[in-house]
């Protein structure tokens, strides 16, 4: 027994070192993907382990900003404001919904949409007062900026500092499961704003934005693991995630390398990578992969 | 007695609430002066006693940087700070595509704009100069 433990170890050992010096070697690979994240391994995580990673997950006020440069007109269709939050009878509805409607008040603030927004504050008071952290929502003060549009990056530090803190809070206070609820709801729904745009702007940077998502969706995976025998509504959040995760399958990531260039400007300093990663992504597959998100965030949603 | 006591307990309550103010200062401050055309996403706030002069930066933490964007990381100090905020990044293999600390000159910048043409997971390395002890705020914005 020992002696075949050993040995498996070896093994293991070798093809690690093995992988890791041939792709040292070359200057473009393929990206490493791991099949499954092993449920026991996840729930082994640390607390830190899982602070790392929701911090991993990209911001909704990233994606607006691209629709911004690409010129994407503002539109409501996108937002998922006929959620009534006074329908999410559930913890689990509450933290996930908390976080669909954080990703669209990334998308209001960048675009200075502040009357809807208002709509969409008072939605999220009632939901963070549900599940008892409405005290880390500054929400007059977001209000206020909110009607006066002077002050854009005061509103945006104030919004996402509101729900960094609902997170650690959560976190620390052994109920980390609604924390990763927050952060999927985030994530999914700036997904679907990504995926919908595409549809009517098929921008290459845009497909390329989607394409990349499979870089951090293990990450969101490992979030939700712990959690997927807790009840049904968690066991169905992470079949989900594994049905998207199964779209991103032969989505293909590769890397050319490159040294940075700097150049010091106006007293600070600009780098510029010239190492880049390249999406390999056909039209069928970004368009199963459109299908999926939209099919789940809806289930998601109208459930509630 | 309990009237000393009492007096103890509320001048270190207002010396914590205090600190916590100046700290939310620091970082608000930070963010404002981050640029007009700055959008802030993230914030890092890094205490640290005095450690070894080693090299290997204290401070450790994950973000996801995405292709196509401009990103800038601004440093800023408390005023009771020794030595300043410094960061470097490195990819996931570990190679540092970032150091906003000139090591040759012991030059250190307040900001550095990074263009970013490879998506992926980056670990950012926060600390003060040679270890010294300090309080700041590390604020990554994109740049329009």
């Amino acid at each position: 027994m020992k002696g075949s433990l050993l040995f498996i170890l070896f093994t293991v050992v070798f093809v690690c070192c093995s992988c890791r010096n041939s792709s040292n070697k070359t200057t473009e690979f393929i990206f490493p993907e791991a099949d499954s994240v092993p449920i026991g391994e996840s729930e082994q995580l640390s607390a830190e382990a899982i602070e790392e990673i929701s911090k991993n997950i990209s911001s909704p006020v990233e994606i607006a900003n691209l629709l911004q440069m690409m010129s994407v007109p503002f539109s409501p269709d996108y937002l998922a404001s006929s959620i009534d939050p006074n329908k999410q009878t559930t913890a689990f509805d509450k933290a996930f919904t908390l976080g669909i409607l954080g990703a669209d008040l990334g998308y209001l603030n960048m675009y200075e949409k502040t009357g809807t927004s208002i709509d969409i504050l008072s939605s999220i008071r009632k939901l963070a007062e549900g599940i008892r952290v409405g005290q880390f929502f500054d929400f007059e003060a977001i209000k206020r900026l909110s009607l006066n549009k002077s002050n854009l990056d005061s509103l945006l530090f104030l919004s996402i500092d509101s729900y960094t803190q609902i997170d650690k809070y959560l976190r620390d206070n052994a109920r980390g499961q609604l924390s990763s609820l927050m952060i999927i709801g985030v994530w999914i729904e700036g997904q679907y704003l990504a995926t919908q745009v595409v549809g009517d702007y098929p921008d290459p940077i845009l497909k390329d934005r989607i394409g990349e998502q499979k870089i951090i969706l293990n990450d969101l995976i490992m979030l939700a693991n712990p959690y997927c025998s807790r009840d049904p509504e968690y066991n169905n959040l992470c079949g989900y995630l594994q049905e998207i995760k199964e779209k991103y399958r032969d989505v293909r990531i590769t890397y050319t390398l490159g040294e940075p260039v700097s150049v010091e400007k106006e007293g600070g300093l600009v780098i510029t990578q010239t190492e880049s990663s390249k999406v390999d992504m056909t039209d069928e597959q970004l368009k199963e992969i459109i299908d999926a998100t939209k099919k789940i965030r809806d289930k998601l949603i109208l459930n509630n | 007695m309990k009237k000393y006591f009492i007096t103890f307990i509320l001048l270190l309550t207002a010396g914590l609430l205090i600190k916590a103010q100046s700290a939310d200062l620091l970082v608000t401050n930070c963010v404002l002066n981050a640029g007009p055309n700055a959008r802030y996403l993230k914030d890092f706030r890094v205490q640290l006693a005095k450690g070894s002069s080693d090299g290997e930066l204290r401070y450790k933490a994950q973000m996801s940087l995405w292709k196509n964007t401009k990103y800038r990381f601004s440093l800023c100090n408390s005023e009771d700070s020794n030595g300043k905020l410094i960061l470097t990044i490195k990819d996931n293999t570990n190679k540092i595509v970032l150091s906003s600390f000139d090591q040759k000159t012991g030059k250190t910048y307040p900001y550095v704009d990074f263009i970013c043409n490879r998506s992926g997971i980056y670990q950012l390395n926060y600390d003060f100069i040679d270890g010294q002890q300090g309080s700041g705020v590390g604020v990554v914005s994109m740049v329009k």
